[in-house]
């Protein structure tokens, strides 16, 4: 997986912030910056309202409009998101880039068939008539390996199991094949043995049509088998960035760190475990000082007054972070 | 170590009814003959897949169901013959995944906390009292939490509140059904080191489900592996972890996803979904899917059998000398 450096990007994210406004504000995304190439697959890292599901959902602009403030800039494929309205942002939904969410039974229409869900969305992208797109839905069963796919073509999402409903939805957004897949969380709700068969054919379809893709995860196991570059979120920021090698070998950040130690992965039994302290910070007003610092063990005065800059180690390694430093004068942040 | 809780032959099997008469014609087989020990002071892990009986089997041992046979032994007592669920209750506590659902909305933490040791018989004011103090076992300071309700807390602070609330009638045993499941993962391992704490404090035994094998090898003495209503596995934790013998168990270990970006799963270990457990399989319930499977594994159900030391069982033909599988060894 070398993509020359030249290669434009296909997406191209710029300060992107996010504010929803209701009987309270939430500052969601406060500030987010990244690229993906085509071909490569972002894993963005969080937990629970840290805004990695917001960001996802900025980019097919599915956040509700009415309640939502966005700014900043959102380049996918030389179109500008954000400015995209009426049919372009039809086209562009589904076209250019589609989302495969956690629960299938949520996403999926209970009153149609599999078959007529995938074959609606390939009439309205490709123009083509009924019967071709009940083909191409055939054809898309058959490559995310739903068994006997004739006779799936016709069932309704209740009458699959989890595993071959998420294979069903898999189909769907791949049926015209877009640019950039966006995956919320796809494979959470399954079990072990089913998970690692998804994370496969998500992993092998997309090298096979070529596609970015962006996976938003709380699980750093799935990040790992999926995604070549990581990204590590927090309270609405990027907080660290790099390859996924870099990050599991060399985290910087103090959060990255906690979460890696948190995974459990080689903990040994009667250990304590390095468990965070407290919980996230509530989104109510944008940051002025480091998010992470009220939990932070290395927290200077400095961190509760000023923004941490992000500081680039390396062309798309960044760790915003006061003890990070450029891989020139590496002290070691431990 | 004796056995504390003791189970024997568990089985519990849900009718479903459909029709206008509401007629039994399918049978979920939850739990279809359990048996195994967990000795006093021990940390049991219970794992498998959803359907795989695990939650039936801690809601059967609290007494929150019936079993329809079998027999659940508590500190060499029967339940239902020389043991009251009064008497098991206060012996044998849960935590549930759901920390808000597990909470009355209505009641204060300090109410909560207070609720089953006055329906134990402890006087009002000696209640609270005990509330307090575990309020700040758990790690949260009475002063500021004992008024507030299950929705002014986060997560993790419910989670502890159920914890407290499982420990205020000194049980001796604390089932935790995926009790750390729900919760961010830098929180779950705040959770974690408090549950460990306790254990050593009250001297606890813990039956510890769930479904997140980093956990279960971090926190469990002994584990349990459920398919389909059955015990497939059972041993020591480092015997299970490092030399499986059903091939159910290894499967679930190489679907743990790899935390080595250059060493990648390449194979997923096992095809399609786990089978729904109204009609399992005949004989052993895993052959449809086992990579192993042989003919005799599809006419006999194989039964636990001797694995290896430290009382580890497996429930697998290639494990049983002479069972007529190619893998196994002759008859002795």
């Amino acid at each position: 997986m070398n993509f020359s450096a030249t290669e434009a990007p296909l997406v191209e994210v710029e300060n992107l912030k996010v504010v929803f406004h209701g009987a309270r504000s939430v500052h969601a995304v406060n500030g987010v910056s990244f690229t993906v190439r085509p071909g490569e697959v972002l894993g963005i890292l969080g937990e629970s309202g840290s805004g990695k599901s917001v960001t996802l959902k900025t980019l097919l602009r599915i956040n509700p409009e009415r309640h939502s403030e966005t700014t900043g800039r959102i380049r996918v494929a030389d179109l500008d998101v954000l400015a995209l309205s009426g049919a372009a942002l039809a086209d562009y939904r589904g076209g250019t880039a589609s989302m495969i969410f956690q629960d299938p039974m949520l996403a999926l229409d209970p009153v149609y068939t599999i078959g007529d869900q995938i074959a609606e969305a390939v009439c309205r992208h490709r123009g083509v008539g009924r019967r071709e797109g009940m083909r191409r839905a055939l054809e898309m069963l058959e490559r995310v390996r739903i068994p006997s796919p004739e006779r799936r073509l016709k069932a309704f999402p209740h009458e699959m199991s989890g595993g071959m409903r998420q294979r069903a939805m898999i189909a769907l957004a791949l049926a015209c094949r877009p640019k950039l897949l966006l995956a919320d969380e796809p494979t959470t709700a399954l079990d072990a043995t089913v998970q690692i068969q998804i994370l496969l054919l998500l992993r092998e379809l997309q090298r096979e049509f070529g596609m970015a893709a962006i996976f938003v995860t709380h699980d750093i196991g799935v990040a790992v088998e999926v995604a070549d570059k990581l990204a590590v979120m927090y309270a609405g920021e990027f907080v660290e960035t790099g390859s996924v090698r870099e990050l599991m070998r060399d985290a910087r950040h103090p959060y990255t760190r906690g979460l890696l130690a948190a995974n459990l992965h080689g903990a040994r039994k009667g250990e304590r475990l390095e468990a965070i302290p407290g919980a996230p910070p509530a989104l109510d007003r944008a940051p002025t000082a480091c998010s992470f610092a009220p939990r932070c063990r290395f927290a200077e005065a400095t961190c509760r007054t000023e923004r941490p800059r992000a500081i680039d180690l390396d062309p798309g390694r960044m760790v915003r972070c006061i003890l990070a430093r450029p891989a020139a004068a590496t002290s070691s942040a431990a | 170590m004796s056995a504390l809780l003791s189970v024997s032959g568990l089985v519990k099997h849900f009718p479903i009814r459909s029709g206008l008469f509401g007629r039994a014609n399918a049978v979920v087989r939850a739990v279809d003959g359990v048996t195994f020990d967990v000795a006093d002071g021990e940390t049991l892990g219970l794992v498998g897949e959803s359907g795989c009986g695990k939650s039936t089997t801690a809601r059967l041992l609290i007494g929150l169901i019936q079993a329809d046979a079998g027999r659940i032994m508590f500190d060499k007592r029967s339940i239902g013959e020389t043991l009251t669920l009064t008497e098991l209750r206060r012996g044998v506590q849960m935590v549930f995944q759901d920390s808000y659902a597990s909470l009355n909305p209505r009641l204060t933490i300090e109410d909560s906390i207070a609720f089953g040791p006055s329906v134990h018989g402890i006087p009002g004011a000696t209640a609270r009292a005990l509330a307090r103090d575990l309020m700040v076992k758990v790690g949260l300071d009475p002063t500021r939490f004992a008024g507030r309700y299950p929705h002014e807390l986060s997560g993790g602070q419910r989670q502890r509140v159920n914890i407290a609330r499982a420990l205020a009638v000194s049980p001796r045993v604390v089932i935790l059904d995926e009790a750390v499941s729900a919760l961010d993962k830098s929180v779950e391992a705040q959770v974690l080191n408090l549950l460990l704490d306790l254990k050593e404090e009250f001297g606890l035994t813990y039956v510890f489900i769930s479904h997140d094998l980093n956990v279960v090898r971090y926190i469990s003495d002994r584990v349990m592996v459920m398919y389909l209503g059955e015990i497939v596995e059972i041993g020591h934790v480092e015997d299970i972890y490092a030399a499986p013998r059903h091939p159910y168990t290894r499967a679930l270990l190489a679907a743990m996803p790899s935390m080595d970006p250059d060493a990648r799963t390449a194979e997923a270990p096992l095809s399609g979904d786990p089978p729904n457990p109204i009609n399992p399989p005949l004989g052993c319930r895993f052959h449809p899917r086992c990579p192993c499977a042989e003919p005799i594994c599809a006419t006999t159900d194989p039964g636990l059998y001797v694995a290896g030391a430290r009382g580890h069982l497996a429930a697998c033909h290639m494990v049983i000398p002479g069972s007529g599988h190619s893998k196994a060894q002759a008859a002795a």
